[in-house]
């Protein structure tokens, strides 16, 4: 068992999750960026070299690690491609200069690791520091590695993140293998649309975790990681999910769905809703477009919700009229290949 | 008036390679130390102004001592620059 204690994000919201919907942000050419705030506690002569994911990632940790009143363990990141913009320029210098000099920045906030390493050297953590780099399921192999930490020292904290950020040579690529949307589509209509692609998005969340209940604001019962084409298998082993993690008398709340208005993995999400029958559906990709660690943000908004006990209706698939939010699944997937589920629930 | 011009896109191109976000070629002096307080440029900041004057002015510094003799302000980077530039 998890417990988170903090929590902090940066999305492309201002409020990650708003009450109505006409407080959701819109995107933008099928683009949602993230709405950056001043960055607090950052040197301006290292925020200035920092790239995008670096910022987000910085900015969104540090002031959880700063107001820690007992030291942390280790660093661990979830992000599918870190810094990516820098290191396309980075490349690109190697080419323009004809291997010449290259400026030092770019190289090195270029690489995925740049956010933990960066995170350890402001804050003078010489704890456990690692990047994991597993595509659409970064964050959630970040988890697994907090939750086997965990499980070997009950009284270690930990800093659990993930980011990412729209770099326009990723977009591009994916774009062009047909990830996003060919016409322009809101994100505010995004679930009604017929056709192949999402919108993409950007963004970062942070946790302070630990094995501690005391005071903790939510806590994640189960973790699961998919690598499956097949809906058959999902449905096995969400079936058998449940039954090793809801007890009887125990059912789930919410399900926090990662439909990303793409009708090419919709088949997914409608047998996980089919098995669940009896939970409200909640989806959330309109408030963050849609990345490989977009589940990270999809954790905050659990977390919020359990808190508030107060679903948007902007949110609402299916409502099955509950009283309490108190168990939330998560179910994400990535490209049709890389699937999820975390249960969290009220401590 | 050449200097001058000089000296402005120095500045220009110094706040670019810097990413000096706040600055404008109207904050830094001709004589402000590079290294000093007011700007807080580091070692990082000095290797970034080396391939600025490599891939901007063709020059390229390869003696660390010259390299502080340089790089102290826009003055004797640009002065640097006209006696030994070669595009």
């Amino acid at each position: 068992m998890i417990y988170i204690h903090q929590i902090a994000s940066v999305s492309p919201q201002k409020e990650l999750v708003v009450a109505s919907l006409d407080e959701v942000n819109e995107s933008a050419h099928n683009v949602l960026k993230v709405v950056e705030p001043k960055y607090e506690g950052i040197p301006l002569s290292i925020l200035r070299r920092m790239g995008k994911a670096v910022r987000m990632g910085v900015g969104t940790a540090l002031p959880l690690i700063n107001q820690l009143e007992f030291p942390l363990n280790g660093i661990v990141i979830g992000t599918a491609n870190g810094g990516m913009e820098d290191c396309i320029k980075f490349l690109n210098q190697v080419i323009e200069f004809e291997e010449g000099t290259l400026t030092p920045t770019n190289f090195v906030q270029s690489t995925p690791n740049a956010i933990a390493s960066q995170l350890s050297l402001l804050s003078a953590n010489k704890g456990y520091n690692i990047t994991h780099v597993n595509r659409g399921l970064a964050f959630e192999n970040a988890l697994l590695d907090v939750w086997m930490l965990l499980k070997e020292n009950s009284t270690h904290t930990y800093l659990l993140g993930g980011v990412e950020e729209i770099s326009s040579y990723n977009y591009n690529i994916d774009y062009l293998a047909d990830w996003f949307k060919k016409e322009e589509t809101s994100n505010k209509k995004m679930y009604d649309s017929q056709t192949e692609g999402t919108l993409s998005g950007e963004g970062s969340a942070m946790f302070i975790v630990n094995a501690v209940p005391t005071n903790a604001l939510a806590q994640i019962d189960a973790l699961q990681l998919m690598h499956t084409e097949d809906v058959t298998e999902i449905e096995k082993q969400l079936n058998y999910f449940l039954k090793q993690h809801v007890a009887d008398g125990e059912s789930i709340d919410l399900l926090l769905s990662g439909e990303n208005g793409d009708i090419r993995p919709r088949h997914f999400f409608e047998a996980v809703e089919c098995i669940l029958s009896g939970a409200t559906v909640a989806r959330f990709k309109h408030l963050t477009g849609d990345f490989a660690t977009a589940s990270a943000l999809a954790l905050t908004i659990a977390c919020q919700l359990i808190q508030s006990n107060v679903l948007p209706d902007h949110m609402i698939k299916m409502d099955r009229k509950k009283k309490n939010l108190k168990k939330v699944l998560i179910y994400n997937q990535h490209k049709g290949v890389q699937h999820s589920f975390i249960l969290v629930s009220k401590p | 008036m050449a200097n001058e011009e000089l000296k402005h896109t120095l500045k220009e191109q110094i706040i670019k390679y810097l990413n000096l976000l706040e600055k404008t070629p109207a904050d830094i002096k001709d004589d402000q130390v590079l290294f000093g307080e007011e700007l807080g440029l580091d070692s990082i900041d000095s290797v970034e102004l080396i391939v600025l004057l490599e891939r901007e002015y063709g020059i390229k510094i390869k003696d660390p001592k010259e390299g502080r003799k340089v790089l102290v302000d826009v003055n004797t980077m640009a002065d640097y620059i006209l006696a030994n530039r070669t595009r």
